[in-house]
């Protein structure tokens, strides 16, 4: 290796990474990408717009009413129209639930019948509508419950809420954020660097210089592997100031895992920018081949535990996994080295980048196809 | 000029065809992505994985535990002590983990409160939630209480709250988006680069009808892959229902796509490379997608994001698409998302066009 036609190659990259303002793309993209994510995914329902249709007018009805309108989880107002009107709102989307409280309701229940009452969800978003029902069905248990006190369940559950005490969406989705990030981003650097040239013809200076393949690559990677290192800390203040998730456990750990993480992202964008001639193509495919997998397997929206079938074995397949379970437990749960899962885990990141490497530079070829 | 149009459009159709790579990548979005995003993406708590430790006797815990089952639990794994329970959730093999003490079955026939504690891995906020809902559901009937109000809940248009229909549809929303402003731009900026848009601009062809031509091509390959998704992936494989009418899916869709192009046309217009349509399309796609409510419902946002997420043209396609789809809105109340994406749409490719268009 010449350390000379490294420096130099190096040096041309960098230059170039600052003039053609490939900068922005390295450092305003995962900032972006954690700021909406983290603001944008809101599973918890707050405020869900309900109508209620009182035909029974009586004290218990309106206590009824009163609790969904003190409830932080519904925007709860009477409703004076008929039933077909309020059903039509929620096809418009204006209303979300509807709940009807029949006539003769207090009657009924006075006279130790049973009442009902009729409710009406928009399931349009799946996750949603079933959070408003169980929100539903709780708040009317213990509005029973207030009307008559015998009704003490024989069973209590006792829960004690871990690791994110409060369950706060933040603290569930950012951390998961960041195998996302740090796997696309990187990888659509390194595989727009390699294309770029194939693209416009430059690399024919390559292939036609005595650079060696792994000088080229050293030379490629280097300078997109040092300026996304620096992602690591930025993407640690948003999620600890921004997003004010704790921190419980080894930054050290959270560090090395990550620059292991980016080394393997920069291995795909390598391996794409094998397969492609174009950057538009090199583009798309690296964002389809990246994000999907980057938020399936991530464990932020369904832990891995809860997989079964053909998912548990390509869960194991994408590196998001592993990275994220690292980064989990870091944020949230604290264990670090002490835990053999995460030795593990290391372990395997550590071979996986090595693989994807050693993979992209033999397939790499040095002359004209 | 009737000719010269055609020709143009032709062109740009087949040229999309003789580069395989990207015929592969279009097709590869409209089918297999789609799929893949469907299927996989399941935010219901599944296979919720239980772990127990039992100090009774085990007659009555075995009881409860009988009814936690699949598909909502994963058969519970029994542990030996609090302390194995708590490692294994730490390690995130287990997610609930369920406490006998010895004096719970005392407790139970005694007719008193009996607790159980349950420890629950909440990082998953959302899962965890439902699955201490259908725990808490799981001890009020075991423990028969009456309740004399009876609570009927219609879940309305999506009964059996399935994932897949929604993530499948915002997908190929967002697919459509990605694609619709990547291809145009591309149109544009290649030959930008290879320096014969100049040319063409030059060329006694008014510019006007190559902008048009050049986008309209880009939108015909866009609708015929909306039109594959739409059969092969959303009917097809996951039995979407269609309460609305498909005609105003595909017009809506034919609007959004020109709005796309619209993008891409003013992506095409401020950037001098391939580099700088990538950067650009990320910029604004991304807030765009997740402004859209594909993710999140509006109304759940920030009051800010809430506030500027009218400006996302996909907002209007989402909302407007999952009426269709879902809510089966009739034709006259789906004019306020057809007026989104065609006032939005408009301005972009008003904006784009102008800029493009112009020699120096």
């Amino acid at each position: 290796m010449n350390w000379g036609v490294v420096r130099a190659y190096m040096r041309k990259e960098i230059l170039e990474l600052l003039r053609s303002k490939m900068i922005i793309i390295v450092y305003i993209l995962p900032t972006f990408i954690i700021i909406l994510f983290g603001y944008g995914i809101r599973l918890e329902v707050t405020h869900a717009r309900t109508l209620i249709i009182d035909h029974d007018q009586s004290k218990l009805s309106r206590d009824l009413t009163e609790r969904f309108m003190h409830s932080r989880y519904f925007d709860a107002r009477l409703f004076r129209g008929t039933e077909q009107e309020a059903l039509h709102r929620i096809k418009q989307a204006k209303t979300e639930i509807l709940l009807i409280i029949p006539q003769g309701f207090e009657r009924r229940l006075l006279h130790g019948l049973r009442g009902e009452i009729a409710a009406f969800v928009d399931g349009a978003f799946p996750i949603r509508g079933e959070t408003m029902s169980n929100y539903v069905k709780g708040e009317i248990f213990h509005a029973a419950q207030s009307v008559a006190p015998d009704l003490a369940p024989r069973i209590t559950l006792d829960n004690r809420n871990l690791f994110n005490q409060a369950m706060r969406d933040e603290d569930a989705i950012v951390p998961g954020l960041f195998g996302l990030i740090l796997l696309v981003a990187p990888a659509i650097l390194s595989a727009l660097l390699i294309v770029k040239e194939k693209e416009e013809g430059t690399i024919f200076n390559f292939y036609a210089s005595p650079v060696r393949k792994s000088e080229f690559l050293l030379a490629k990677l280097t300078p997109a592997f040092l300026l996304h290192s620096l992602n690591i800390l930025i993407l640690f203040l948003w999620a600890t100031w921004l997003f004010q998730v704790p921190f419980r456990g080894s930054f050290t750990l959270y560090w090395l895992a990550s620059e292991l993480y980016i080394l393997i992202s920069l291995g795909i964008g390598l391996l794409v920018s094998i397969v492609t001639r174009t950057q538009i193509v090199a583009i798309v495919l690296t964002v389809i081949i990246t994000i999907i997998p980057g938020f399936l397997y991530s464990g932020m929206l369904m832990p891995i535990s809860s997989m079964s079938g053909e998912s548990v074995i390509e869960a194991h397949i994408y590196p998001v996994m592993y990275y994220n379970h690292i980064v989990y437990d870091a944020f949230l749960i604290g264990q670090g080295l002490d835990a053999p899962k995460i030795r593990l885990y290391l372990l395997i990141l550590t071979l996986y980048a090595a693989a994807i490497l050693a993979l992209g530079s033999a397939l790499m070829k040095k002359e004209l196809r | 000029m009737n000719r010269t149009f055609l020709a143009l459009v032709t062109k740009e159709i087949i040229a999309f065809f003789r580069s395989w790579g990207l015929v592969a990548v279009v097709l590869y979005s409209f089918t297999l992505d789609i799929y893949i995003a469907g299927k996989g993406i399941e935010i219901q708590a599944k296979n919720v994985s239980v772990g127990y430790v039992d100090r009774t006797a085990g007659a009555l815990s075995g009881k409860i535990l009988a009814r936690l089952h699949a598909p909502e639990f994963k058969t519970p794994v029994r542990f030996p002590s609090r302390k194995a329970l708590y490692n294994a959730i730490r390690n995130r093999k287990i997610m609930v983990g369920l406490i006998f003490d010895t004096d719970f079955s005392r407790e139970f026939y005694r007719g008193g409160p009996a607790r159980i504690d349950l420890l629950l891995d909440a990082i998953t906020a959302s899962q965890s939630f439902q699955a201490l809902n259908y725990l808490q559901n799981i001890v009020l009937d075991f423990s028969r209480t009456q309740v004399h109000v009876k609570l009927k809940i219609h879940k309305l248009f999506n009964q059996n709250a399935r994932t897949s229909w929604f993530m499948s549809l915002a997908e190929l929303l967002s697919i459509t988006t990605l694609l619709g402003v990547i291809l145009t731009a591309a149109v544009f900026v290649r030959e930008k680069e290879n320096g014969t848009w100049d040319i063409m601009l030059l060329m006694p062809i008014d510019p006007r009808i190559t902008i048009l031509a050049k986008s309209l091509s880009q939108v015909l390959i866009l609708m015929g892959g909306i039109f594959l998704a739409t059969g092969l992936i959303l009917f097809g494989t996951f039995d979407l229902p269609i309460n609305g009418s498909l005609a105003a899916f595909f017009l809506l869709s034919f609007f959004y796509a020109f709005t796309s192009a619209g993008i891409g046309l003013f992506v095409a217009a401020v950037s001098r490379s391939m580099l700088q349509v990538a950067q650009m399309a990320i910029l604004i796609m991304m807030p765009m997608i997740f402004l859209s409510g594909a993710w999140t419902p509006i109304h759940a946002m920030h009051p800010l994001l809430q506030k500027l997420s009218l400006l996302s043209p996909l907002r209007y396609y989402i909302e407007g698409s999952e009426s269709i789809f879902f809510r089966g809105t009739p034709w006259g109340d789906l004019w306020p998302y057809f007026a989104g994406v065609i006032l939005l749409g408009g301005m972009l490719y008003y904006y784009g066009f102008r800029k493009i268009g112009k020699l120096f």
